[in-house]
């Protein structure tokens, strides 16, 4: 429970922030310089001039009425900045172990040490320093940086921004592999809807400073389109994935992903069980729209459904198109929603190509 | 009885040695305040430790002076607990450390505010105390500066005259060093021996120049290499 009674003057306006927030996983949404990166640093005590009330699970750590401030080496929280931040004199291990608690054994710190790498994989990169390292690398370390220290909240800022879309997929895993194996609550800011439904229970949007929703991450998206550039709509598709079904093609490499009713055909790999749960993601750049039904076309995916709605601005804009229960994103150009005639209500075809699903875990 | 040029090169180096491992931590912590602690008082400060580079020399020996005699404000408490300071050779290390200390602290401090303060801000929430986040990040990342300014300093003690002559005298064996031989040595007609020195100095000063000179230089290209 992370309760938010918080003010905190910016340059155009002030952050005011009255939430309390139950879920252990939190996305908070909003443009650029909408103040989300301050709520972070003022949870994390890195604000002299915020005032107010932070209290986590009971535990207050400012109370400018009280007079109470809690300094941030004492508010275990686990800050992950957009650009990782790293300590460029210190190796990758040394990085890592950097925020060790103290007053435990050697033998927990190790513990807390192993679990950190092994959890983001950077075994390999233990020797090396900062600089040699690629984006998604620090990002990672910078992960286990912040888990090594075992925080009661970790505080993530935009950790995939800095990442390029490829990478994407291979660091979202990882978070949420701190979610469900090591149940660290987060904070999570992000300006990608899909990213938000696939990790977090719970939406905030933040715009010029105001809260202007709060609730679940779904509802959350109209709210994202509007004046965010920088939104974006990853479609997250999660499901029970098949690699034996014949009907699948029977192709080493592909399996069937059944969403509700829909069953899509995705890449697999070799060690994939029979039957596992996974989660895959689709840009929505790699969503086709037809108005009309496709035939004789490559992609395995080819589904029937209905446009739900149209968000255009001046050049493009995002289509919703539901087909087989679920709600597709895709980016369109408006002159190809001139030239179909797309409309809510009117029917749609998508088409998604197997090789764009990536995989999540 | 002649003193030998070794013993006065000794006596040099010791000055130098003691008066910049005296003024070093006090240097660093001055130079940190500067570069963190913004407000109306940093540039008076800023001002006043810079005084000693411009003053002349010998008005600084002379404030000295009149600080430490036994009738002035330091001189009665260095009475009362029995340090005898005047013309001795720790007051040749009074005089170096003051003339050298805002040769110190500038190059440090130009490396302290180099430090990202993110990074102070990182380490402060992974656990570390503003002094521990100082010693484990700031420190390690500034060392060159730190070096640097140490190496500076040391040369600039080396060569110390004006104010050591007013409140150490030139006394052979005792509080002669380098600079003032030199002097002495040019006054009694003496002038060979006194190029001898003078070479002596050359050495002394090219090593430790040079030294800086390079260990500023990798700097240099490290940050061209720039480690995001």
């Amino acid at each position: 429970m992370i309760e938010l009674d918080l003010t905190l003057p910016l340059a155009r306006f002030t952050l005011r922030v009255m939430r309390r927030l139950s879920g252990h996983a939190v996305a908070v949404l909003g443009p650029s310089g909408s103040g989300k990166t301050s709520l972070l640093e003022s949870i994390a005590g890195l604000r002299a001039g915020a005032r107010g009330r932070i209290a986590i699970d009971g535990e207050v750590l400012l109370d400018t009425r009280a007079l109470l401030f809690v300094p941030p080496e004492r508010r275990r929280l686990g800050y992950v900045p957009q650009d990782a931040l790293l300590f460029p004199h210190l190796t990758v291990e040394r990085n890592v172990r950097y925020g060790s608690p103290g007053g435990e054994g050697a033998e927990e710190v190790g513990r807390l040490f192993r679990e950190a790498v092994s959890i983001l994989e950077i075994d390999r990169l233990l020797a090396r320093f900062p600089s040699t390292l690629s984006g998604g690398e620090r990002q990672r370390v910078a992960l286990a940086r912040a888990i090594a220290a075992r925080p009661r909240l970790l505080l993530l800022d935009e950790p995939l921004a800095a990442v390029d879309v490829a990478l994407k997929g291979r660091i979202l895993p990882y978070l949420l592999r701190i979610r469900d194996e090591l149940h660290i609550p987060f904070l999570y800011v992000t300006h990608n809807a899909g990213e938000a439904r696939a990790v977090a229970e719970e939406a905030v949007v933040i715009r010029e400073g105001a809260v202007v929703f709060a609730g679940a991450p779904e509802q959350a998206l109209e709210w994202i389109s509007q004046g965010d550039p920088e939104a974006r709509f990853d479609n997250i598709l999660a499901g029970s994935l098949e690699t034996t079904v014949s009907d699948g093609g029977g192709f080493r490499g592909i399996g069937v992903l059944r969403v509700g009713e829909a069953r899509l055909v995705v890449p697999t790999e070799d060690a994939d069980p029979a039957s596992s749960r996974a989660v895959f993601a689709v840009s929505p750049e790699d969503v086709l729209v037809s108005n009309r039904p496709l035939v004789g076309i490559s992609a395995r995916n080819v589904l029937p459904g209905a446009v739900v709605a149209l968000e255009i601005g001046e050049a493009s804009g995002w289509a919703r198109i539901r087909a087989q229960g679920i709600e597709w994103n895709a980016l369109v150009t408006k002159e190809a929603v001139r030239e179909l005639e797309l409309a809510p209500g009117r029917p749609a075809w998508i088409a998604v190509k197997t090789h764009v699903f990536r995989r999540l875990r | 009885m002649e003193i030998s040029d070794g013993s006065i090169l000794l006596l040099t180096l010791r000055v130098a040695v003691v008066s910049t491992l005296v003024i070093l931590p006090v240097a660093v912590g001055v130079a940190w305040l500067l570069a963190r602690r913004a407000g109306p008082g940093r540039t008076f400060a800023e001002t006043i430790l810079s005084l000693p580079l411009v003053l002349p020399p010998t008005a600084v020996g002379l404030l000295l002076l009149e600080a430490l005699r036994r009738s002035g404000p330091l001189g009665r408490l260095l009475d009362r607990v029995g340090i005898e300071l005047l013309f001795t050779w720790k007051a040749v290390v009074l005089a170096t450390a003051v003339m050298s200390f805002p040769l110190l602290v500038r190059p440090v401090r130009a490396a302290f505010e180099e430090v990202d303060p993110r990074l102070l801000a990182m380490a402060r929430s992974l656990g570390s105390t503003p002094f521990e986040a100082f010693r484990k990040v700031a420190l390690p990342l500034s060392w060159r500066g730190i070096l640097a300014g140490t190496l500076l300093a040391f040369s600039r003690a080396l060569g110390e005259f004006g104010a050591t002559i007013l409140i150490a005298g030139n006394i052979p064996g005792r509080t002669q060093t380098l600079a003032l031989a030199i002097f002495q040595r040019t006054q009694i007609g003496e002038d060979d021996s006194a190029l001898r020195l003078v070479g002596v100095t050359v050495v002394l000063a090219f090593v430790t120049v040079w030294t800086t000179e390079v260990i500023t230089r990798r700097k240099a290209a490290r940050t061209r290499e720039g480690p995001a």
